[in-house]
């Protein structure tokens, strides 16, 4: 696997008004049922992810009680959550039961992850009951960020962690030029611009968001090679407008030969931008009312009660 | 059921407490009129999934 970062330009988000830039969320989450006994042996890339977005939990000091896996698939990064951190629970949501129901396995016998099978953009959890929020290569699922990221802060306690990787863009733009060549459909699901998801974020409330990407590349021998890893991970493309139906034949000849003009030193790259963020929940919660309300611990001993001595 | 999570499962939509029916394996909504599925222990709180309540069917408080 090859890495370089990358500057990314402003804005090169699709425009989810157009239909074929909305994703059906019910064939997503049957092509992930059907994937689920085979992603663990092709989720290269997503391992990867996992494993950086973990590195940076290095430089964070955190001692969760409850965390949110969210987007948890068969449970990848279930045991090294629980690893980093001993005393806290793990919930593993993901909105394909098949993989949850692989998830549960993970852990030990006696520390199982807690299994929920939900939608990010439709959380089943009460207010505040989250500590931190883990998310690895998942939210290019959701519709509407706006409203995922408001879910995420309602869950969370007041200064709890976000934190996630998504991809970019550019993600499998060798396919996706390929596919335009040949008949002008995108036939890859569109992802959001970094600074679209940052801005996103300030919308939603959260606090010091930080957001970088970089370009991961995986190589194949052959395009089968990559279409097989697609729909092993269950990662084909859910948008509304895809064409249905079988794609031809000689459409599928002509966009292979198209995408061998990507050839280099006898393999077929694909390239992931993986966009990485995270995020504060802010300490106060305003109220509907105007009142603000600061968890106890946010208070402190520095401030001195009115009327108080200091000795 | 995992005890704990129950404690902090709502309803998905309307964010309000839920009703375990333990004998149906079920998460039941009163205001939305929605039981949600329990599957091997894993509880399915997804709107498509839910079964809607008839009219007559009553619900105890959550």
């Amino acid at each position: 696997m090859e890495t370089y970062p990358q500057a990314a330009p402003h804005s090169r988000s699709p425009d989810r008004n157009r239909p074929d830039a909305v994703i059906d969320k019910r064939a997503a989450r049957r092509a992930f049922d059907r994937a689920a006994a085979t992603y663990d042996g092709v989720a290269v890339l997503q391992r990867e992810m996992a494993t950086r977005l973990l590195e940076r939990l290095d430089y964070v000091r955190l001692s969760p009680k409850t965390i949110l896996d969210l987007g948890a698939g068969t449970g990848l990064a279930v045991d090294d959550l629980q690893r980093r951190y001993r005393s806290a629970r793990v919930l593993a949501l993901d909105f394909a039961l098949g993989m949850l129901r692989l998830a549960r396995r993970r852990g030990s016998l006696l520390r199982r992850p807690a299994c929920l099978c939900a939608d990010a953009e439709a959380l089943p959890l009460r207010e505040g009951g989250i500590d931190f929020i883990f998310s690895n290569a998942t939210l290019q699922w959701c519709n509407d960020l706006d409203r995922t990221f408001a879910e995420l802060r309602r869950v969370l306690v007041p200064g709890g962690l976000l934190m996630f990787t998504t991809f970019g863009p550019d993600t499998l733009r060798e396919l996706r030029t390929a596919w335009a060549q040949v008949d002008g459909h995108g036939h890859v699901s569109p992802f959001l611009d970094m600074h679209d998801v940052g801005d996103a974020l300030v919308r939603a409330g959260f606090e010091g968001p930080v957001l970088d990407a970089e370009y991961l590349t995986l190589t194949y021998a052959d395009l089968g090679g990559l279409m097989d890893d697609l729909r092993g991970l269950g990662a084909t493309n859910a948008t509304r407008e895809r064409a249905r139906g079988l794609t031809g034949k000689a459409r599928w000849r002509a966009m292979r030969s198209a995408y061998e003009v990507h050839r280099q030193e006898g393999r077929l790259p694909a390239t992931y931008e993986v966009v990485y963020g995270h995020a504060w929940a802010p300490m106060q919660r305003v109220a509907a009312d105007g009142a603000v309300t600061l968890p106890v611990s946010a208070i402190g001993r520095r401030v001195p009660h009115p009327g108080a001595t200091e000795n | 059921m995992d005890k704990k999570l129950l404690e902090i499962l709502v309803c998905p939509l309307c964010k309000g407490p839920l009703y375990h029916d333990k004998a149906a394996a079920e998460l039941i909504c009163r205001a939305d009129r929605l039981a949600y599925p329990i599957r091997d222990d894993i509880p399915v709180m997804l709107e498509e999934e839910a079964r809607v309540l008839p009219p007559d069917e009553e619900v105890p408080k959550a």
